[in-house]
């Protein structure tokens, strides 16, 4: 349970609100419950009164309380379930405000590293997924288990009131067993199946993914059946989990069930004996079985709820995992910035565990104002050497200082957001007038001019409304737009077509006056303007 | 992301399909769940008859004692009867589920690699996995319920029409027309759903994209406000939602309302009656049993529809899911030459090896393709390749080689003209196929080779791993061939993928082997083993056609081919 801890204290940084909810929740339980035992103890109260009058004997009933209960029950169960839902849909809304901010936080923290095996499409929608699972937690599982708890104390309560403490103790230990069915034994029983079927999924999605990556030597060997077929029944196993835990789930539910009904059986039979005796009325006889009734509606969400604890927490764990502060860092050797330097490399090599050095070796000075290219071909690390500039990466060995730069990723990233937001980013206090400038810069300027919105037109998902040429020139400009002295640019000029590249690189040139530039490319044509060329894997 | 927008009623029409191959399971779970409807209303029989007779009659316990045991066996029988109908009902999904996944692989395979490879790998696995998994409440819950929030009730009706009509009639007007009950039920449950949905997947959406572009936004210094944004569109949201929320409980509250105000009525009116204050109807024909009986089967009339408002959420699930996939499936399927024949067909046109026919060459007869309408990649291309010969195509990128290397592998079909391969059509055969990026499986070495040619010896896959230069790589690890590709969760080097790839054509025998490029991007040891490899494979005879611009492979190959402007010509 420890991976819920973090998650678990998050959630009850708002106790005032978690405990109106529970309030409300309550509310709506006893009313129901309390409309129909009334209801019970008025019909049988009726029933004995109304013999008396048939019988012409004198008998007398108040009619006015136990209506006006009846008639209140009905208003207010109706009243706070509506607000008990509108306000714990507005408590789970909060909580998952609370959560992915909190996890955003955590996760900007994570080195750099780490976060790289962490980026896929295929880690993101397991992302999801897992945050997904932590949302509801204190709506489907904590509060209606304490509630259950709360409501069946009340109700072992009653019997001991109205009728004795034996039958009282006899009650609640078959509720007790019920409670222990409903909450405890679903977990045990499910917890190893479905973190078995997380499991299994998280292997079949890897295995869906290599199947799709290589679907064309699988075609080309005739094999795509064969190895879909083993993936189907990879699929069918893992569901077949997950229909053991729904069935484990659907027994433990039907088993508390059971057992509810058998405590109503058990307390109208011992309370015959008492009503025989005359300790107590009929009517009262009638209400407590009809209490315990009500209670299966108390407990029909739990065993679902504590079904999915152990996928819960097999998700709080892995986002633990995700959080987790990288365990080492390297500490590689420092390098003093000579005056007028922008940037010391000396000595570098990048190289990844298990895989041959991209480069090492690799020396470079770059003076304030200069231009540098460097070029290498694809897999000969420029990326990784751009990286390293940044600071993003550190190099294996060697060490690189320079001044505070702006990079342009060799990967487009922009955000979901307006042409605006995405701009202000590299520099939050630019005027409108300096952001039309720079689009001009990059040849952008008109093609939103044209755009209803402006600045203010919506860049889509990962900017998707606009083509790879435009996304890239956008990023570009962002980059342009940063005040900081080093520009780091890894092939700037992706997408975009030459005669465009031609004439951004000059326009660029004259706003770039004063700013030290290193850009790197496969291929000279995709190079900014250079003072000096650099070959990288040579 | 498939921006295409299926309309609702077609979604509906496929997972009514989906359903009606598995309508025994859903009949099934309806039948057991009537059956635990019944038991339910047995023991609410029991119940009012013990205390009626106890109470008014003040009957012995021995009297009492057979109509207990009658009151316990309807709730163990209630019990069992909603087990299996849990069972019944995840049995279905399982079926539905497998019969989903199923029809999108099927899918898969019609459109083809290279269509298929234009959608990324990670979405399209997230559709065969979490939205085919969406469709679980659906099946296992919304459906079956759909059918007992019917039936259920109408039985209670009759009965308590029996007990009483005048309360009978209580409950019909309580529930003015259940589908009328279902349909208001049902808007206000969907609209409910759709926003608060909606409302979820855009702030995870943003989310993402914020995580997605951690990077960028650390660069920029912009975490904080970054973290600040998302919190603010959150809580911008939610009370938007709130406010569309507010209006959609009100559908479940009038249910709700409904439910108490039946049941309030219903007591009291039972309560008067018994008192003999009603004197109209069938009131003085009151009992305590015939009043309990009512009052006790009141909110079991109900709680099927409260049930199924619950379920509503399963529906909305498995329509959105069921939209995204049928967009997939609803594209338009690629003109491949193996569309419309069934899975196993498929398998054993390919595995069964045909003895090589009469013709002994590689022939495309005046073949064209355009991949968009007025945009021709190759123009009437006639060409013809002896068996053995190695063919280099090379020509400026984008002029086309890919594309002849495809249609040679049958991925995709020539506008006009034909392609023959030996005699046998392009794609109706195992041949060697060497894409750009390698492509390994988690597992061991063995398992990488044996999932294109699982009947190979242990010996074969050492000699083809040896035969592209991975024997140092596989003698450094402890149990050769068995042991893992991927040991310490790293993977191999792009050229090391490639040159495990080259290990499958070697250890398979193919006569033809197509290569994409079989050199770029890689490092100058792999390069050298790839190459010793493809001469390796040239020498054993096999017809060999791969594009290149790398000058080492073009010497390798006895007739280079210039392909540009639409033409392949000699060199």
């Amino acid at each position: 349970m420890s991976e819920l801890k973090p998650w678990l204290k998050l959630i009850s940084a708002r106790p005032g609100r978690l405990c109106i909810g529970a309030l409300l929740m309550l509310a709506a339980l006893l009313s129901g419950l309390g409309l129909l035992a009334l209801s019970g103890w008025f019909i049988t109260e009726t029933a004995l009164v109304g013999l008396l009058l048939a019988a012409s004997l004198p008998a007398t009933i108040n009619l006015y309380v136990p209506g006006g209960g009846i008639r209140f029950f009905a208003v207010s169960r109706t009243v706070s379930r509506y607000l008990e839902r509108l306000y714990n849909h507005d408590t789970v809304l909060r909580l998952l405000t609370d959560i992915r901010v909190a996890l955003f936080r955590e996760l900007a923290s994570v080195g750099r590293v780490r976060r790289r095996e962490l980026t896929g499409a295929q880690w993101l929608s397991r992302l999801t997924n897992d945050v997904d699972a932590l949302d509801t937690l204190y709506l489907r599982l904590i509060a209606p288990a304490a509630l259950a708890a709360f409501v069946t104390l009340l109700v072992i309560v009653l019997p001991a009131v109205l009728f004795n403490s034996a039958i009282a103790s006899g009650i609640a230990l078959i509720l007790g067993v019920a409670f222990l069915l409903a909450t405890l034994a679903v977990y045990l029983r499910t917890a190893k199946v479905t973190s078995r079927q997380s499991d299994q999924q998280e292997s079949l999605r890897t295995a869906v993914i290599e199947h799709l990556e290589g679907f064309a030597e699988l075609t080309a060997a005739g094999r795509t059946g064969k190895h879909g077929a083993w993936l189907l029944r990879q699929a069918h196993q893992s569901s077949s989990q997950q229909v053991k835990a729904d069935c484990r789930i659907g027994w433990h539910q039907a088993g508390s069930n059971l057992l509810i009904n058998l405590a109503a059986v058990f307390a109208l039979w011992s309370g015959f004996a008492l009503f025989r005796s005359g300790e107590i009325s009929g009517p009262v006889l009638v209400l407590i079985p009809i209490a315990l009734l009500g209670l299966a509606e108390v407990y029909g969400m739990l065993p679902e709820a504590f079904g999915k604890l152990g996928a819960t927490q097999a998700s709080a764990a892995r986002l633990n995992r995700d959080c987790r502060e990288d365990a080492f860092s390297v500490a590689a050797a420092t390098t003093v910035l000579p005056e007028g330097a922008a940037l010391v490399a000396n000595d570098l090599a990048v190289k990844y565990p298990e895989n041959a050095p991209l480069f090492t070796h690799f020396d470079l000075q770059v003076k304030t104002g200069e231009r540098v290219g460097i070029l290498g071909h694809s897999g000969s690390g420029k990326s990784s050497l751009a990286d390293v500039f940044s600071g993003l990466l550190m190099p294996s060995s060697g060490a690189c200082a320079n001044l505070p730069c702006a990079y342009l990723t060799q990967q487009t990233v922009l955000f979901e957001d307006t042409l605006r937001a995405n701009l202000l980013l590299a520099s939050p206090s630019a005027t409108d007038a300096e952001l039309w400038r720079i689009l001009e810069r990059v040849d952008l300027a008109e093609r939103f001019r044209s755009e209803g919105d402006q600045l203010d037109t919506w860049l889509g998902s990962s900017g998707s409304r606009l083509s790879g040429g435009e996304a890239r020139r956008v990023a570009l400009a962002r980059v342009l737009l940063s005040p900081a002295p080093l520009l780091v640019l890894d092939e700037p000029f992706t997408g975009v077509d030459r005669v465009t590249r031609e004439k951004i690189t000059l326009q660029i040139d004259a706003w770039l006056e004063g700013k030290t530039v290193i850009s790197l490319a496969h291929a000279p044509d995709a190079l900014p303007g250079t003072d000096r060329v650099v070959q990288l894997g040579l | 992301m498939t921006e295409l927008q299926v309309e609702s009623g077609a979604v509906k029409r496929w997972l009514s399909g989906l359903a009606s191959g598995n309508r025994r399971w859903i009949q099934g779970s309806v039948a057991a769940g009537t059956f635990a409807g019944i038991a339910t209303i047995v023991q609410m029989i029991f119940l009012a008859r013990i205390v009626h007779l106890g109470v008014i009659e003040k009957a012995s316990s021995s009297v009492l004692a057979p109509l207990f045991t009658g009151l316990v066996l309807a709730i163990v029988f209630r019990a069992v009867a909603q087990g299996v109908q849990t069972h019944l009902a995840a049995r279905c999904s399982e079926q539905v589920r497998r019969t989903a996944r199923r029809q999108i692989h099927q899918h898969w395979r019609h459109r083809g690699p290279l269509l298929l490879g234009q959608t990324s790998a990670g979405s399209l696995a997230r559709e065969w996995i979490d939205h085919v998994d969406a469709l679980h409440g659906y099946f296992a819950r919304f459906l079956p319920q759909m059918a007992l929030s019917l039936i259920v009730p109408l039985i209670i009706l009759v009965l308590v029409f029996y007990l009483d009509w005048l309360a009978g009639i209580f409950l019909l007007l309580s529930a003015p027309l259940i589908p009328l009950f279902m349909a208001l039920v049902g808007m206000g449950a969907e609209k409910l759903n759709q926003q608060h949905f909606e409302t979820i997947s855009r702030l995870s959406g943003q989310f993402l994209d914020k995580v997605r572009g951690l990077t960028t936004l650390q660069l920029f210094g912009q975490t904080d406000g970054a973290a600040e944004l998302i919190q603010q569109r959150s809580d911008h949201y939610r009370r938007i939602t709130l406010k569309t929320l507010r209006v959609a409980f009100l559908s479940s509250a009038v249910l709700e309302f409904f439910a108490s105000v039946a049941i309030a009525v219903i007591a009291i009116y039972i309560g008067f009656g018994l008192l003999g204050y009603i004197t109209y109807g069938p009131s003085s024909d009151l009992t305590l049993f015939s009043g309990l009986l009512i009052l006790l089967l009141a909110p079991e009339f109900f709680q099927p529809l409260r049930t199924l408002s619950q379920c509503y959420h399963d529906r909305a699930a498995a329509l959105g899911a069921g939209a995204e996939i049928l967009a997939r499936l609803g594209d338009e399927p690629a003109p491949n030459p193996l569309a419309g024949a069934t899975e196993d067909t498929i398998d054993k046109r390919l595995s069964v090896s045909n003895p090589l026919t009469h013709r002994e060459s590689v022939e495309l007869n005046s073949v064209s393709l355009a991949l968009r309408a007025d945009h021709p990649i190759l123009r009437d291309v006639s060409l013809s390749i002896r068996k053995g010969e190695v063919i280099a195509l090379t020509g400026p990128s984008g002029s086309g080689k890919s594309t002849l290397l495809h249609l040679l592998a049958g991925f995709l079909t020539p506008d006009n003209g034909n392609i023959d391969l030996f005699g046998k059509q392009a794609g109706s055969f195992a041949f060697g196929w060497l894409g750009q990026s390698g492509f390994l499986v988690h597992g061991t070495w063995a398992d990488n080779l044996r999932l294109t040619s699982p009947d190979v010896s242990d010996v074969a896959i050492e000699t083809a791993l040896r035969n592209v230069g991975l024997g140092p790589l596989l003698d450094s690890r402890k149990e050769g061939i068995f042991s893992t590709v991927s040991e310490d969760g790293q993977g191999l080097s792009g050229g090391q993928a490639r040159r495990l790839s080259l290990a499958r054509i070697f250890v398979a025998d193919y006569d033809v082997i197509l290569l994409d490029e079989p050199t770029a991007g890689l490092d100058s040891d792999s390069e050298i083993f790839v190459l010793e490899a493809l001469h390796k494979l040239a020498l054993a005879g096999k017809t060999l056609i791969f594009s290149t611009h790398h000058y080492a492979l073009l010497a390798l190959a006895n007739r280079v081919l210039l392909v540009s402007g639409g033409e392949v010509t000699d060199v």
